[in-house]
């Protein structure tokens, strides 16, 4: 019954704070609904029994998304001097009402169509569970993400640097301007704080990628956590941002591409089908340089610059 | 051996995108090289073993489907690479003049190109609905930033547009994806068949639907071309060559795969190819239309692009030996002859400044070389012979008389009068005398303008000798025709 109800809940919230996000001109304040959007559907995913997605989408969904919204909020009100309003376009009935009713046929379709569905087992599913052990880690889905789909993980991590890439070319032709600082006076406990919480993130992030191999948590987690920590210091101004990339953020920056390719092409030479992973030793390695791929990308992502320095 | 040319088609270009990302000039030269130059020597060989060995799986990993992620290698497969290696690889080098290693521009241009080149490479090898969804979203998101590169405020906004209906067919697609692998229990497109044919649930017709709205907003088909022109005509000419000839093909060559390798040939979806086939007449006409109205040449060129789409859905409900040639012919010599017309418009547009078709007067003296890969082009995309476009064309119109579809004939002829109309009309505006005075040849007196013009031609000469070395590709050709479309 408890169970039920905290479920009516999450379902009910859910809903409430979609439409709280869509509807009204106030961008800041749809901006806030969405991250706590996120964080509902977390909780969703943990009811779900999806601890992995629940701490993707707490980290991701709701912690760097909403980061990145709000800087690019910032920017446009702050710097630009503009209140950023949903476009009347937007707002008119004529496009919005046939866009509804797209969307809720298109739901219920959906949800007709989902309780068609036989309830049988899914056959890959079953079959990742009975040949885990061979993965040498317990955690199903980093044996899915480093072991049996290792490929699709390896290309997102292409997908990954083609968004920093991209965001690079855009900068480049808009030059948005350097990130804007605090907005006061730094109180005292800024820094006593920041040297809690980023060792904090540091700590996490590393737990986060140890404990993938047995239970929830991995490179995709664990760096958006290390990622918080570089937005912090980003926010409070200890990094500002760099017109040029340095080499050792370039290195970085490809360190996940090219650490998983090199470990996959390894065993080509030894007679070893492509992205044979050579032990459990490598499934660490990989996920260690795909951490810290992704971490930096996040935070240059955020900064919205070429590269980041220390504040002098 | 074969299976690690497959590797080597994927995991060059990625690799030399990650060796472009240094910082070095050599580290992007090598990287370039290392990407692109390899993939033709890669693919010799790898035609070498579809002929003598026909198609393969590999598995990656060694998980066997459904478990793992297989790739897959057909004869359509071995076009879409060639394909790529050709017409990327020539445009690529059209584009090392503006994007020189060790420039900021080339900095940030060649990691996007590599990337561009190992997604395609990887899409079209990949035998896995949700890697192909990961295969789409790197082609795009390697595709966008390019256009930008323009660096105009229209190149921007058309990127941007592109980006978020890009990122709303994908989510529509993965929706198909999702419900499909609940369905089916695998994400295998081969593996999927056997169980689709036992299941009929509103859930596989709903997936298929959804994965085809997503498909077609990714390939531009009309309705859902609305991104394409702007985009395509925004963009820096190398990489409108490729979103042209290559990019948009992507989508094609997935609705092929599902329409005619995945979906069992008695589902009731299969109904649907009538509806891409009168979406694809609506292309045609309304793309050739809309293109004889533009006013600027890269416009004019991206609405043909819309048109010319046309034709590779029509084929769809033909179902016949003929139609399978016809529809490789289209994706291969419109390919050819698209990234021509595009990397001559570059130059037309760098010559001149301008490419209002208003400004184009007496080019056959600005730039000759140019002109004539551009009409060279549209003597393919008109379906003059003996072009490899003709002999599409041709294909095409037999597969229709044969099973007696005279609409499709009238559609076929009407578009082909149409893209007459547009590129006479281009030629028009090219050959004007607006005032007597000789102008001076900006192409052939300066080495740079001679050798950009003669990539374009060179992609031009192709597309006309398809038309004349038909025989041995149609013959590698017919060997990948999908199951009922072989037999006479």
């Amino acid at each position: 019954m408890i169970a039920l109800t905290i479920d009516a809940i999450i379902a009910i919230g859910i809903v409430w704070l979609a439409l709280q996000t869509v509807r009204g001109a106030n961008v800041f304040s749809a901006i806030i609904m969405f991250i706590v959007f996120g964080l509902i559907m977390s909780l969703a995913w943990a009811r779900l029994h999806a601890p992995d997605l629940a701490l993707a989408e707490a980290a991701i969904g709701a912690g760097i998304t909403g980061a990145l919204l709000l800087v690019t909020w910032r920017r446009v009100h702050v710097l630009e001097g503009r209140t950023p309003q949903v476009g009347m376009a937007a707002r008119s009935l004529w496009l919005t009402l046939p866009t509804a009713l797209a969307a809720a046929l298109l739901i219920a379709s959906l949800g007709w169509v989902a309780l068609t569905l036989p309830a049988e087992p899914a056959t890959a599913g079953e079959l990742a569970w009975q040949r885990l052990p061979e993965m040498g880690v317990s955690n199903p889905v980093t044996g899915v993400l480093l072991g049996f789909r290792a490929y699709d993980t390896l290309l997102e991590m292409a997908v990954l640097l083609a968004a920093w890439l991209g965001a690079r070319v855009v900068a480049s032709e808009l030059r948005p301007g350097a990130l804007p600082g605090p907005a006061h006076e730094e109180v005292p406990l800024v820094g006593a704080l920041l040297s809690l919480v980023v060792p904090i993130s540091l700590l996490v992030a590393v737990y986060l990628l140890q404990a993938g191999g047995s239970a929830p948590g991995g490179a995709f987690q664990g760096g958006a956590v290390l990622a918080a920590g570089g937005v912090l210091l980003c926010l409070t101004g200890r990094l500002e941002s760099a017109d040029q990339t340095s080499l050792i953020e370039r290195i970085v920056l490809i360190l996940g591409l090219a650490v998983f390719s090199s470990v996959g092409l390894m065993m080509l030479p030894l007679g070893e089908p492509m992205l044979a992973m050579p032990g459990v030793w490598a499934i660490y390695l990989i996920e260690t340089a795909l951490l810290l791929s992704i971490a930096l990308t996040l935070v240059l992502l955020f900064a919205a610059a070429p590269g980041l320095r220390r504040s002098s | 051996m074969p299976s690690e040319l497959l590797i080597g088609l994927i995991f060059l270009p990625l690799l030399g995108a990650c060796l472009t990302v240094l910082p070095w000039r050599w580290s992007t030269r090598l990287g370039v090289f290392a990407g692109l130059v390899s993939l033709p020597v890669l693919l010799v060989a790898l035609t070498l073993a579809v002929i003598r060995e026909g198609a393969w799986y590999y598995s990656l990993g060694g998980w066997t489907a459904p478990l793992g992620i297989r790739l897959f290698v057909d004869p359509l497969a071995l076009l879409m690479l060639w394909m790529v290696a050709i017409i990327g690889g020539v445009a690529a080098a059209h584009a090392w003049h503006d994007f020189r290693p060790g420039t900021p521009e080339g900095a940030r241009f060649w990691p996007l190109w590599l990337l561009l080149t190992a997604a395609m490479n990887a899409l079209f090898l990949s035998a896995d609905l949700f890697n192909l969804y990961v295969c789409l979203e790197l082609v795009t998101l390697a595709a966008i930033p390019l256009i930008a590169m323009a660096g105009t405020a229209t190149s921007i906004r058309a990127a941007m547009r592109y980006l978020l209906l890009a990122l709303l067919a994908s989510l529509v697609y993965l929706l198909g994806v999702a419900l499909l692998y609940n369905a089916t229990g695998t994400l295998d497109l081969y593996l999927m068949t056997q169980t689709l044919a036992a299941s009929d649930g509103p859930a596989t017709s709903l997936a298929f639907a959804l994965i085809a709205v997503g498909l077609l907003l990714k390939g531009a088909v009309f309705p859902l071309h609305v991104w394409l022109p702007n985009a395509h005509a925004s963009a820096p000419g190398p990489v409108s060559a490729v979103l042209s000839a290559l990019v948009v093909k992507t989508a094609v060559y997935l609705v092929y795969r599902l329409w005619l390798w995945t979906l069992p040939a008695e589902d009731p979806m299969q109904g649907a190819v009538e509806l891409f086939a009168v979406l694809g007449a609506a292309a045609l006409i309304y793309g050739g239309i809309l293109a004889l109205l533009q006013e600027r040449l890269k416009l004019v060129i991206a609405y043909s692009t819309v048109a010319q789409l046309g034709y590779l859905l029509l084929v769809l409900p033909l179902a016949s030996v003929t139609a399978w040639q016809a529809a490789s012919y289209q994706l291969l010599s419109h390919g050819l002859a698209k990234a021509a017309m595009f990397l001559a418009a570059a130059n037309i547009l760098h010559a001149v400044g301008s490419d209002r078709l208003a400004d184009l007067e007496r080019l056959d003296q600005r730039t000759p070389l140019s002109l004539f890969a551009l009409a060279l082009g549209g003597v393919s995309i008109m379906g003059l012979p003996p072009s490899g476009g003709f002999l599409a064309k041709w294909l095409l119109l037999e597969a229709a008389w044969q099973e007696g579809r005279w609409l499709l004939l009238f559609v076929l002829v009407l578009g082909s009068l149409l893209a007459a109309g547009y590129v006479f009309r281009i030629l028009a505006a090219a050959l004007r005398r607006a005032d007597p005075t000789e102008a001076e040849d900006a192409e052939g007196t300066s080495p740079i303008g001679r050798r950009q013009a003669g990539y374009a031609l060179l992609l031009a000469l192709l597309a006309l000798l398809a038309g004349f070395g038909a025989a041995p590709i149609l013959e590698v050709i017919d060997a990948g025709a999908p199951a009922g479309w072989s037999a006479p």
